[in-house]
């Protein structure tokens, strides 16, 4: 089930009624019904792998009072390690095994050695990449004396199970999440509109934007020999586009279902098209994922570098974005995209200006000055480039994509330019309103200070009036196979 | 040394790092309460301060640092 189905509004509806019922639930019943509905939504989506996660919910529960209780003692290290050990090793072998049984082969047959291992053909479990996150930097935190190890199963259930977010995150951190789950959420109309409106956004920037540009860049994907240099180029640039407001839409709808709920919820992303280099591109893209990672592998691995200056950092930074090009999944095409934004750092450490957060600030008619455009066209560009290798099945097709794009047919007209002028339009307006609105925290924020009832409503309507004339057939969400 | 100087001191190094002559550090300011401190920079300031001191922390101390107050007890351990 995806949150942008009528099947979900159904789900949700039901989970509404109860969790906010006239006889006022208490907050430990508010949460057994997120760990029902959560269970529900989580088999309805893939059931076999429900026990693994009620399995590892549970180990993690237990590992998470041991290490609180054998503070002090090596038990707590060793418990630790084992919780961090088992984290990795979970996921390298549901997602990573077969890839690295297929490079040892190939790479034997390459020396001369006649090997005829087969892949296991190991199904990805639904959410891993994301739960398995939350269960480490639980004992982790809690080993590091940042959090208390709850006594709550249920609750620590909730968090780790919780549905907006299970498929395709954003991450919470414990420490934030934990504590919202151990009182009574009663229902707040305000958060709850805030909530609403931030579904809609996202909603809208999913269906109108990158719904409306899929069928266009997969017809492209499918046929990269016999697409035109335009149409490669034209495809690539709107991925880039196509990927930020699927997965942007996504996170604004999990973050506003998770409003209803009465929940705070962390940021993924924050207008990251705006960016002036690749470091702060990296500060506003998939941000729960990046801090995540910057927490429990930059950091340490910087400290850890920290004797070899500004080589240590890039070394740090460089691995830090493999694990996040890898992160994605077990593919050299994610592998090469990861190392590409590592090496994009090295420039900046060494000049010395990736610490310095530039403030934009725009010209006397609110627009960024054409230096900051360039900059913010330049990083566009980047992204773009790499991005041809995140969505390439392979390298070779990439590479191939990238030497397609040089041929003579580059001035020809690119496939589906006339049959997009809809959705082009719906992406500058888009644009536009994201740069009017960029420092809250989505654009419809505050909503009722600025427009009356009247001109609210109409907005409200006349977007779900685009979204259903829009709406061709139900998309899955692009992070929801990572 | 007493804590004040110790406060003292570890404010200079954040002044001169992130380049913020009017930054007032308190024991109880986290990386929240000043713009420029986050994960980059936290580590050139931890850098700073080892040379200033010329001391050493350990990793798990680092990582395990809440607010400026639990830094300069770490500071304060090793003088």
């Amino acid at each position: 089930m995806v949150l942008n189905s009528l099947g979900f509004v159904l789900f949700f509806g039901v989970l509404f009624a109860l969790y906010y019922s006239p006889f006022k639930p208490k907050w430990n019943f508010q949460n057994v019904l997120l760990v029902v509905a959560s269970y529900v939504f989580y088999a309805l989506g893939d059931w076999r792998f429900a026990p693994l996660l009620l399995g590892s919910t549970v180990l993690y529960f237990g590992l998470g009072l041991a290490v609180q209780k054998s503070e002090g003692t090596k038990w707590a290290i060793r418990y630790t390690n084992f919780a961090v050990v088992l984290g990795i090793g979970l996921l390298i072998y549901f997602k990573y095994f077969d890839f690295f049984i297929d490079s040892f082969a190939s790479l034997l047959r390459g020396v001369g050695l006649d090997v005829s291992w087969t892949t296991l053909n190991i199904i990805v479990p639904l959410g891993i990449s994301y739960f398995t996150f939350k269960l480490i930097s639980y004992v982790v935190e809690i080993h590091r004396g940042k959090l208390e190890a709850t006594h709550d199963f249920v609750g620590f259930s909730a968090y780790v199970s919780f549905f907006p977010t299970i498929v395709s995150g954003p991450i919470d951190k414990p420490n934030g999440f934990l504590p919202q789950l151990s009182e009574r959420r009663s229902f707040n109309y305000a958060q709850a509109v805030d909530g609403c409106r931030q579904i809609l956004w996202g909603l809208a920037q999913k269906t109108l934007i990158a719904d409306g540009i899929a069928g266009t860049i997969s017809h492209v994907w499918s046929d990269v020999p016999g697409a035109s240099g335009s149409s490669l180029v034209f495809a690539a640039l709107l991925f880039a586009v196509q990927l930020y407001t699927d997965f942007a839409g996504y996170s604004h709808m999990a973050i506003g279902v998770g409003k209803v709920l009465g929940f705070r919820i962390a940021s993924n992303f924050q207008y990251p098209f705006f960016a002036t280099s690749i470091a702060e591109f990296w500060r506003k893209w998939h941000m729960s994922l990046t801090s995540w990672l910057t927490e429990y592998v930059f950091m340490p691995l910087n400290i850890k570098f920290r004797n070899l200056g500004k080589k240590g950092m890039m070394l740090a930074i460089v691995i830090n974005l493999l694990v996040v090009g890898m992160w994605h999944g077990a593919n050299w095409t994610f592998f090469v995209f990861g190392l590409f934004h590592g090496l994009l750092f090295i420039p900046s450490i060494s000049k010395g200006s990736f610490f310095k957060k530039k403030k934009l600030k725009p010209n006397k008619w609110g627009l960024p000055t054409p230096k900051d455009f360039g900059k913010m066209v330049g990083v566009f560009l980047l992204i773009a480039a790499s991005l041809i290798l995140f969505r390439a099945p392979d390298i070779q097709t990439a590479a191939d994509f990238v030497k397609g794009m040089f041929s003579p047919s580059l001035l020809s007209l690119p496939y589906g330019a006339m049959e997009l002028m809809g959705a082009l339009f719906f992406m500058a307006v888009f644009f536009a309103v994201e740069w009017k609105l960029r420092k809250k925290e989505h654009p419809f924020v505050g909503l009722q200070d600025k427009w009356n009832t009247a001109g609210r409503w109409a907005l409200y309507l006349g977007l779900v009036v685009l979204i259903i004339l829009y709406s061709g057939g139900e998309q899955e969400f692009i992070y929801q196979q990572f | 040394m007493n804590q004040t100087e110790i406060l003292s001191q570890i404010t200079d190094v954040f002044r001169e790092i992130l380049d913020e002559d009017a930054l007032v550090l308190e024991a109880s300011t986290t990386a929240q309460d000043v713009e420029d401190w986050d994960s980059l920079t936290h580590i050139v300031l931890v850098v700073g301060i080892e040379e200033r001191f010329k001391i050493k922390f350990g990793s798990k101390e680092i990582l395990a640092w809440k607010n400026v107050g639990e830094m300069c007890a770490s500071v304060s351990e090793k003088l």
